[in-house]
């Protein structure tokens, strides 16, 4: 059999082509894994819009090391079941480099191990319990592949009490939080940091998802003599809070976590939940040209209603999570789990965020990126969260 | 005192949101000797149905808040019949002990995930032609809204008395509760008598799920826990009492606030059930219940 002259050029040809689209079809991937259904649905989807919206101006750049970012989203629902298992799938199926995520703490401390195990870091950006970034510390562990993005509840705790004890000077305050994990962590956060200004709650009170009826816990509260209730629980039972005290026509300031600036709070409690003052590391407003960008982008592409995001707090960790990680891809040098994880600890370039500016985010003893005084006290007014400060806006 | 009466009085109003959805298990229960344990989701589509039409969600408001109310009606009934013809009657048919329990809670389930894809999972307000200003009766607050309920569920309940009583329609079914073989050699058409049940009591959850979602907030999920707890008020007050049942829900109501008050907010919802438990060990058919006797 004789070969046409012509094949072996055409041969090699189309194997160097293979290659070379097999190379352009190497993406980097990234596991974004948060509650895209549910009550916490509002977080999980400005989380992941955010981190999109950083992914695909990263690829539009060109991507990292001349490869694109490709993120591998799942659902978590918020149950701790179903975070695992997407966990599994994340690092066995689709071998993703590093995840970003987890809105609920006990999602969290249920998946995390994980990706201990597997070395693969993750970047919390939304999910707030204290010790989130404390399971896995060293010596005990040789290096925590764990990170955060978001104001833990410790920073948060001390803000609401610094807030009520010492702007406001109330001398007696209420602790209502919701019987989750969330909650009861938060709860104990709070009177940690009331203890450490030598006062305990008057009254703590407790109430369940899903709870209409928070009658009992407000008279206890206003028995206890309770100058402002201090509140861990998400937004529609913190709605239902307001409204309660509404009805009951005692009014007292309301001081919580950052989970008063949800939509469904705001929406839920109108009128009645004005006022309410909590943590923030970001609010949806254009106070500097990368914020204004942001926002703009981020209306542009999801069209919230309102133009409101429904969780800007979310959207805005989530989008400098996936700078954050970008950068250390990049310092990395490759997509080695490992290596990004010395990156991460290491991190030599500054990255530029809509929260702040990450200079040396994490070391291998911190792995948390925002401090208190990356956290400004937001206010429930006319349906928006603002800055309860002036001052905050022009330094924040 | 004063906080006495303010536990009291929320206590009933809670209460009293139990017993309208209680309601509903009683009709289907007493004309077919089956419950529609999809009442929380029937209760949540018909809020949701009424929040589309007079709310600002998709577009809206379509309709005025008191032309939304028929509208709602007419709503809850189709779908009752629609629970009816899909998840019971094929069971009463062929005579399946326990079948239409799992297709009530199927259907149940499968007109939650459908309402959370039409209209989303999160909790909406819904609103209300009255004012939310509290009034204040000897230094307590009840909320016009919660007094609505009261009366609503109230009327409700004697329209449903008074059609069972004097019309002969209303005597068909009393007379197919009582006993449906009879009913059906006398020439009552009990199969009709039984799909009218089923619209009846899910017109009620319709009904009761657009006088509450002011006071509960409206969203896919909020029929799960009302359904519950209502069964549990069923249970108590009697499946075959219409006074039991508001006299079981009121009863659950000031349990829950009196001893998330007195007791431990953390324990509000434990007396409730000991109730339950109290009452299925020393007198099953419930506190108003009349004992049943059945042959085997």
């Amino acid at each position: 059999m004789i070969k046409p002259r012509w094949i072996k050029p055409v041969i090699g040809a189309s194997l160097v082509a293979l290659t070379l689209s097999a190379q352009a079809a190497d993406t980097i991937k990234i596991g974004v894994s948060g509650p895209l259904s549910g009550g916490s649905s509002p977080m999980g989807i400005s989380m992941r819009d955010g981190v999109k919206l950083a992914a695909d101006e990263i690829n539009k750049a060109g991507g990292i090391l001349g490869r694109k970012i490709e993120l591998i989203e799942r659902d978590d629902e918020a149950k701790n079941e179903r975070g695992v298992q997407v966990t599994q799938d994340l690092i066995n199926r689709e071998h993703v480099v590093a995840t970003l995520g987890f809105i609920n703490t006990g999602v969290a401390l249920a998946s995390q191990r994980f990706y201990q195990q597997a070395k693969i870091p993750v970047i919390d950006n939304v999910a707030t319990g204290s010790i989130i970034t404390q399971q896995f510390l060293p010596p005990k562990y040789p290096k925590n592949y764990i990170f955060r993005i978001a104001a833990s509840d410790k920073i948060q705790s001390h803000m609401i009490v610094d807030e009520a004890v010492v702007k406001r000077k109330f001398t007696k305050v209420a602790i209502l939080a919701d019987s989750t994990n969330y909650g009861q962590l938060g709860r104990q956060d709070l009177e940690k940091a009331l203890a450490a200004k030598g006062m305990k709650p008057v009254a703590e009170e407790k109430f369940n998802i899903k709870d209409t009826d928070m009658t009992a816990q407000l008279l206890r509260a206003k028995e206890a003599g309770a100058q402002a209730i201090l509140t861990y629980g998400i937004g529609p039972e913190l709605a239902q809070i307001a409204n309660g005290m509404a009805k009951l026509g005692w009014k007292v300031p309301m001081i919580g976590s950052w989970t008063l600036s949800m939509a469904n709070y705001i929406d839920n409690a109108g009128k009645n939940g004005e006022g309410a003052r909590m943590p923030q590391t970001f609010i949806q407003e254009p106070n500097t040209p990368k914020r204004k960008e942001f926002i703009n982008a981020y209306i542009k592409a999801y069209h919230p209603a309102h133009d409101r995001i429904p969780s800007p707090v979310s959207a805005a960790q989530g989008y400098d999570s996936m700078y954050v990680l970008a950068a250390a891809i990049k310092q990395a040098g490759s997509a080695d789990s490992s290596k990004i994880q010395q990156a991460l600890e290491n991190l030599n370039t500054k990255v530029n965020g809509v929260v702040t500016t990450y200079d040396h985010p994490f070391t291998s003893t911190n792995h948390e990126a925002i401090d208190v005084k990356d956290t400004v006290m937001g206010e429930v007014k006319d349906g928006f969260v603002v800055y309860a400060y002036e001052n905050d806006k022009k330094g924040h | 005192m004063e906080i006495l009466l303010q536990l009291i009085l929320s206590g009933v109003a809670l209460g009293m949101i139990y017993a309208v959805v209680a309601f509903g298990y009683q009709s289907t229960f007493a004309t077919s000797g089956t419950l529609n344990f999809g009442q929380g989701e029937a209760l949540m589509l018909g809020a949701m149905f009424g929040l589309t039409l007079a709310g600002d969600v998709m577009g809206g408001p379509y309709l005025n808040y008191w032309l939304m109310i028929p509208a709602v009606l007419i709503f809850g009934a189709l779908q009752g019949m629609v629970v009816e013809a899909v998840g019971v009657r094929p069971a009463i048919k062929t005579k399946s002990e326990f079948g239409w329990i799992m297709s009530t809670i199927a259907l149940g389930i499968i007109f939650r995930n459908v309402a959370e894809n039409i209209w989303g999972k999160d909790d909406m307000p819904f609103p209300s032609p009255i004012s939310s200003t509290p009034l204040h009766i000897f230094g307590a607050s009840v909320l016009p809204m919660e007094l609505m309920v009261d009366v609503g569920a109230l009327l409700m309940m004697i329209l449903v008395e008074l059609f069972n009583r004097k019309t002969i329609y209303g005597k068909a079914v009393v007379a197919t509760a009582s006993d449906r073989d009879a009913a059906g050699l006398m020439g009552i058409n009990t199969r009709m008598v039984i799909t009218f049940s089923y619209a009846l009591s899910s017109m009620s959850a319709a009904f009761a799920g657009v006088l509450i979602a002011p006071i509960t907030l409206t969203g896919a999920s909020m029929g799960a826990v009302l359904g519950l707890k209502a069964f549990a008020v069923a249970i108590i007050g009697g499946l075959n009492s219409g006074m039991g049942i508001i006299v079981g829900g009121i009863m659950l109501g000031i349990a829950e606030t009196t001893t998330g008050f007195y007791l431990s907010t953390g324990y509000k919802d434990v007396p409730g059930l000991v109730l339950l438990l109290l009452v299925l060990a020393i007198k099953p058919s419930g506190l108003f219940g009349k004992t049943a006797i059945k042959k085997v």
